[in-house]
């Protein structure tokens, strides 16, 4: 009977032996786990929301290309754009875009659009359908110049739309000394 | 072979996109370039990654793929971009931007070897902010390995400017950590105060130069030279975010001098800002231990007992705050209702310093990991706000497209009454155009008959195009449905992760306010121990005063 004791004594030990050390491992795991849990479930968040991102920017190009298609068919198409010549000379507030005297676009710009602009980015003020023949673009301007003036300046462009699409490029420029505002319009077809 | 054909593609796509305007040759295709690389440009500035990249999508400028990389990057695919970028290294204009974002999208992934030796080629191949840049973050990398020495020889090759000048403050705590004596890293200091003054950015120049002199007089205090910390917490402005801590310490410098009454003034205005600003709640218990060592023990005695209903309405407002978070979520209560205050536009800057709810969004977005929260939660709104708008765009289209496919066609004698139309209208501009003397009025003529063969040519064209007309709808109508079924699959999955997103944002931000309580609980009990002090001493002198 004593025997029989002893052998399950020595069964029994290594048994134990084992479960404890799993218990431990478990134990050891979990910690490891809670502690890094946060770190990698924001990971997982930030890798799905990227994954996500890319998945809107092409679904975004699909969109556009629909719209275009729609709305804006080729050959009525319009679109407006606005570059800055010289890069210092003007602090841009506002633009609004009147066509054939109906307001159809205005802006108002912020901190990091006027950079933009001045690092020789181009702005895209409006995109419309017009038919074919004469029309005018009017353009109202207001900016601070470099020599702390408010200036509000009025611009008029008389063009001809044609089949295809048409591009119009409104360039802004104001130089030293005086840095009076002048808009120039140049059209693309 | 392949950098060949891309090129070919590239150019064939610049032909075809700018078929309109033939007529103006290579000149034309170099400007119509630069007008897509300059709406590529906007759109990126402007927080509109994804036209971007429509705009780059065949633009073959370094300047186009460098600014396709970073808004590839801002769209979540980095791992494209990298190949962009490397094209970019080996090229000719922008080695230095594209080697920099490398190591961006290295240190992204946990690669510090590689971000280390992008960084290096970034500050050897690339000059003005982005060489600055690189040479800052080399210096950062020397110093957090513990070579102070060789991170200081670093900056002291950099130009001054913003970089250096964080280079220097980053050092200087650096030598705060490890010297007893402060002097190297006052002296650190003060090169970082003058680097400063060379950023051109207004703004950010006076919130660092804000931040250097807090350090510094907190410093200069710290090793008890309170003249020297005086002088630079007077020259700390009243409008910034370290400005309540520096009145804080100046209030303490000058309380050390002895100068009880100017002291107790830099805390009283110190106490004008919320409580969650550093140094506001020691500013309140100080003003107590001013009355107290000027010796006017009952004013002492009621600014403790102020100090104390201060922090006890504080601990209110956190737990009423904690119940928003519980209620709302963390973004509706700190970063909407902080945003959506009923004060005007104008008012907006010099609100911000003052309003309790703005104070604790500031003090939770100096960790990092707050802002990376509120990051997250802000662009998966801002997507769900856009497809939204997308979506009723979409339904509207597919009504309309529905509307037109159900609608009759132009008859041939619809058209050729069209056709009739502008030959007679043709004919009396001819004969009108035989009369016309003056110049302008040809020139109006000349005008209508221009508009009047367009408008023939399109009509010769209609017969053909409203033959295809209700294919192209349909084709129009499946594209809109398989548009409108993306754009609901991605507001499904935006939501999901927004929910996942506020749940951690609304642990970390519960976690801030715990803080923010016990930070509270800790001054409450200082000043209950003043109040007791106090009360003691005074009941002494009774007791003295009895026994005489």
């Amino acid at each position: 009977m004593i025997a029989g004791t002893q052998v399950i004594a020595q069964v029994t030990e290594p048994v134990r032996r084992r479960f404890g050390l799993t218990v431990a491992v478990a134990a050891v795991l979990f910690l490891t786990l809670a502690l890094l849990a946060p770190g990698l479930l924001a990971d997982t968040l930030d890798t799905e929301i990227d994954r996500l991102k890319a998945d809107v920017a092409d679904l975004s190009q699909t969109l556009y290309e629909l719209e275009e298609d729609v709305l804006y068919p080729a050959d009525t198409q319009v679109a407006v754009f606005l570059t800055l010549k010289d890069r210092e000379g003007l602090e841009l507030d506002t633009v609004e875009l009147y066509l054939d005297d109906m307001p159809v676009a205005s802006h108002l710009y912020t901190e990091r659009e006027r950079t933009s602009l001045k690092r020789g980015g181009v702005q895209r003020l409006y995109l419309g359908n017009l038919p074919h023949g004469a029309h005018q673009l009017r353009a109202v301007l207001t900016a601070r110049s470099a020599n702390e003036r408010f200036v509000r300046r009025e611009v008029t462009h008389d063009f001809r739309k044609r089949p295809g699409e048409s591009r119009i490029q409104m360039t802004l420029d104001a130089r030293a000394p005086d840095f009076e505002p002048v808009v120039s319009f140049q059209e693309w077809k | 072979m392949v950098r060949r054909l891309r090129l070919v593609t590239c150019n064939a796509f610049i032909l075809v996109a700018l078929a309109c305007m033939p007529t103006h040759g290579h000149a034309a295709s170099n400007a119509g370039e630069e007008l897509i690389g300059g709406l590529a440009k906007f759109a990126l500035d402007s927080g509109d990654p994804a036209a971007a990249l429509r705009y780059t999508h065949n633009l073959p400028t370094e300047e186009g793929q460098l600014v396709r990389a970073r808004a590839m990057i801002a769209t979540g695919s980095g791992d494209r971009a990298r190949g962009l970028l490397e094209q970019l290294v080996a090229g000719q204009y922008y080695r230095g931007q594209a080697a920099l974002l490398l190591a961006d999208l290295a240190t992204g992934r946990g690669e510090p070897e590689i971000a280390g030796n992008y960084l290096e080629t970034a500050a050897e191949l690339s000059h003005g902010d982005v060489r600055q840049q690189a040479l800052y973050r080399l210096a950062e990398i020397r110093r957090e390995a513990g070579e102070t020495d060789g991170a200081g020889q670093l900056l002291a090759s950099m130009e001054p400017g913003y970089w250096s000048a964080l280079g220097y403050m980053n050092i200087a705590a650096e030598y705060g950590k490890r010297d007893l004596n402060p002097s190297r890293a006052l002296v650190a200091l003060r090169v970082a105060l003058a680097m400063t003054e060379e950023d051109s950015d207004s703004r950010r120049r006076e919130e660092l130069k804000s931040r250097l002199l807090v350090r510094a007089g907190h410093l200069a205090h710290k090793h008890e030279d309170y003249d020297k910390a005086i002088r630079f917490l007077e020259k700390v402005p009243l409008e910034s975010y370290s400005t309540p801590q520096g009145l804080y310490l100046h209030g303490l410098a000058l309380s050390a001098n002895g100068n009880h009454r100017a002291a107790m003034q830099s805390w009283h205005r110190a106490r004008k800002y919320p409580l969650a600003y550093p140094g506001v709640a020691n500013a309140w218990l100080g003003t107590g231990r001013g009355y107290d060592l000027s010796g006017y023990l009952g004013q002492a005695g009621e600014a403790y007992l102020a100090a104390n209903a201060s922090f006890e309405s504080e601990r209110v407002t956190l737990r009423k705050l904690a119940d928003q978070i519980r209620n709302k979520g963390a973004y509706q209560a700190l970063v909407r209702d902080a945003r959506d205050s009923n004060a005007e536009w104008f008012l907006a800057d010099s609100r911000t310093l003052t309003q309790p709810r703005t104070a604790y969004l500031l003090r939770f977005m100096e960790k990092p990991g707050a802002q990376e929260a509120v990051r997250r939660v802000a662009e998966l709104e801002e997507i769900d706000y856009q497809f939204a708008q997308r979506e009723v765009g979409l339904d509207v289209f597919r009504r309309a497209i529905r509307e037109r496919l159900g609608s009759a066609n132009a008859s041939p004698a619809h058209i050729a009454g069209f056709n009739d139309e502008i030959e007679a209208l043709t004919a009396r501009v001819a004969a009108l155009k035989e009369r016309a003397v003056s110049v302008p009025g040809q020139e109006a003529l000349r005008g209508a008959a221009h508009t009047l063969a367009d408008l023939k040519a399109s009509l010769g064209k209609l017969e053909q195009r409203l033959a295809a007309r209700d294919r192209h709808l349909n084709e129009l109508l499946s594209r809109t449905d398989e548009a409108l079924e993306r754009v609901r699959r991605v507001r499904s999955r935006a939501a999901r992760l927004q929910v996942e997103a506020e749940k951690t944002l609304d642990e970390m931000a519960l976690a801030f306010v715990e803080d923010q309580d016990e930070r509270m609980t800790f001054a409450l009990e200082r000043s209950e121990q003043q109040i007791a002090h106090l009360y003691e001493y005074l009941a002494l002198q009774n007791i003295e005063r009895g026994d005489q």
